[in-house]
């Protein structure tokens, strides 16, 4: 062997020890939150309130769940709605000077710091009425999810082929139908991951939350304008706590919210492996 | 009025709904912390001092914070993520490239509370027994490794934030280098080229990609909130040395605005470090997407 052979194998070996080292946290991550985790969780964790720190009873994460269930809705209503039409917009009218400024402006805000969004809305929704709530938590998850569905909704219906889009517009109907009955079917696959993905994202974020919801409530749902619990927030809030107790909870609900990602996860790259075929 | 028009009114007005919540952001940072600028000016952020009770605020130590975590994370990630995009694009069998590019993207979409209590929880002991303490013990001469560190500081922090980044930096990495015309590939081959050297040549193309990728990535480590909060000690003080606990800007707001209320001015003074935030992002992420489009336009 020559010393270019040798370099080669050398450096093959040194790429693909670095891949597999940058790939150990995931997998330390999934056994290490079902390791600690699991053991907690059964059907009384999933509904129960949370424990008093010290003591004997198990509880649960009913209220948080509740919160997340709550708190997705939302942001799924709101935002997602608004993000779906705007990269429709996006997307179909990309000529027109506004679709070319929000686009710039969505670009940029899919990578703000989710916590400055918190901040925006603690100023729009909980400073005035001086409550924590939970519609000013879907409003903050609202924002964090539009440009992340308007900017892949807009990659979905770019990616309809033209001929596609004359043929509908060819059979006379009007630009709703076309473009929500006709097209949509055929992007529905990326409009389906894109709203999949900001699912999953939301139902993980936990800094738009902080100064929103409040979180330590100890009940299930008391009205939109009322604080709110969410299981990201459960897990910071007591996973910070000095109590033992609440760190195992924070363990069992990071197990619960693990496998709602893992499930999503799943569906969505099932959806984009069914579009290849 | 048709239905036509009436769709393409209802459009519009959506979309003007996006693009107001975006200024809206911005105004309702600027405005809110206008206060603390008027009083304080620049030296807002070139003091050290965090005391609400006297109302002085410089948030120094914070924005050095977030400089030191997420350039030191970028640093660390940088192989990883360049070898990991190579890994699964050139050297993995192709029928396991799809498993690997999942388990990446199942990474980069991980909440970022689950890092932050896997990393306080077993990232920050492990890191402190096996790495700090004896970094400490026998590099403590150098300044950056003099403090005597304690489980939760900017290392640990720097560690965790390369872990989360590698996943996404690694991901845009990718679609650039699969993107590399194959007929290069071939020529660099057929002047009998090893694996290596050609290697060598497209992470080379695809360069432009790479720093995209790692700007982009470090406006995400600089914006982390909750697993830097939980793991980066939280202590307002000047970093010396790398074991330092410490503060960053998006830690700072998570811990001191819920009794922010209570002052006249820490309410503007954590507004303003989320405009300094943002104004640095701004600038990162702008030079980080005219990357983009530069390597898309020559694909």
């Amino acid at each position: 062997m020559n010393k270019r052979k040798i370099i080669e194998k050398l450096m093959l070996g040194v790429i693909s020890t670095l891949a597999v080292i940058s790939a150990i946290p995931i997998f330390a991550i999934m056994f290490n939150v079902y390791a600690e985790g699991l053991k907690h969780v059964n059907l009384s964790f999933l509904i129960d309130l949370p424990p008093p720190p010290v003591g004997d009873r198990v509880g649960g994460i009913g209220p948080a769940l509740v919160g997340t269930f709550t708190l997705v809705s939302l942001a799924m209503v709101i935002g997602g709605a608004i993000g779906f039409f705007t990269g429709l917009y996006l997307s179909e009218f990309s000529h027109t000077k506004l679709s070319q400024y929000t686009q710039m402006f969505l670009q940029i805000m899919v990578e703000f710091p989710t916590i400055i969004i918190g901040l925006f809305a603690y100023t729009i929704l909980v400073a005035p009425i001086k409550r924590f709530n939970a519609l000013a938590g879907g409003f903050a998850l609202s924002i964090v999810i539009i440009p992340y569905i308007a900017l892949n909704v807009r990659e979905a219906y770019k990616s309809i082929p033209y001929t596609l889009k004359e043929a509908a517009f060819s059979l006379g109907v009007s630009a709703p139908v076309a473009y929500l009955r006709i097209l949509l079917s055929t992007a529905r696959r990326g409009v389906l991951t894109a709203l999949l993905i900001g699912m999953a994202k939301v139902a993980g974020e936990t800094a738009p939350l902080l100064f929103t919801i409040l979180g330590t409530t100890f009940t299930y749902f008391g009205g939109l304008d009322q604080p709110i619990n969410a299981i990201p927030l459960l897990i910071y809030n007591f996973a910070l706590s000095p109590y033992e107790r609440w760190h195992q909870v924070a363990w069992g609900a990071a197990a619960v919210l693990l496998t709602i990602i893992l499930l999503i996860f799943i569906v969505s790259r099932l959806i984009v492996k069914e579009v290849k075929l | 009025m048709s239905s036509g028009k009436i769709f393409y009114n209802t459009l519009t007005f959506l979309v003007f709904i996006s693009l107001f919540i975006v200024i809206a952001v911005v105004i309702s940072l600027s405005v809110t912390s206008y206060p603390i600028f008027l009083r304080d000016g620049l030296f807002f952020i070139s003091k050290s001092v965090w005391n609400p009770v006297k109302e002085e605020y410089g948030i120094l130590p914070a924005l050095l914070g977030t400089l030191i975590t997420s350039t030191l994370a970028v640093g660390l990630a940088t192989p990883l993520a360049i070898s990991l995009a190579v890994f699964s694009a050139e050297i993995v069998p192709p029928r396991f490239r799809a498993l690997i590019n999942n388990i990446s993207d199942l990474m980069a979409s991980l909440p970022s509370v689950i890092y932050g209590l896997w990393g306080l929880f077993i990232l920050a002991p492990i890191l402190n027994e096996y790495i700090m303490i004896p970094l400490h013990r026998y590099l403590g001469f150098i300044p950056l490794f003099s403090t005597k560190p304690v489980p939760t500081n900017l290392f640990t922090a720097s560690v965790l934030l390369a872990i989360m980044i590698v996943p996404f930096a690694s991901s845009i990495i990718r679609e650039a280098y699969s993107a590399i015309p194959y007929y290069l590939k071939e020529a660099a081959y057929s002047i009998g080229l090893t694996r290596w050297e050609v290697i060598k040549i497209a992470i080379g193309y695809v360069k432009s990609a790479i720093f995209a990728g790692l700007f982009l990535a470090l406006g995400r480590a600089m914006g982390e909130t909750v697993a830097v909060a939980m793991v980066v000690g939280n202590i307002f003080n000047l970093p010396k040395s790398l074991f330092d606990m410490g503060y960053t800007i998006p830690s700072l707001i998570a811990n001191q605005f819920p009794n922010a209320e209570a002052y006249n001015y820490m309410v503007p003074a954590l507004y303003g470090g989320a405009l300094m935030l943002f104004l640095i992002g701004l600038v990162i992420n702008f030079f980080g997407l005219y990357l983009i489009k530069k390597v898309m336009i020559k694909s």
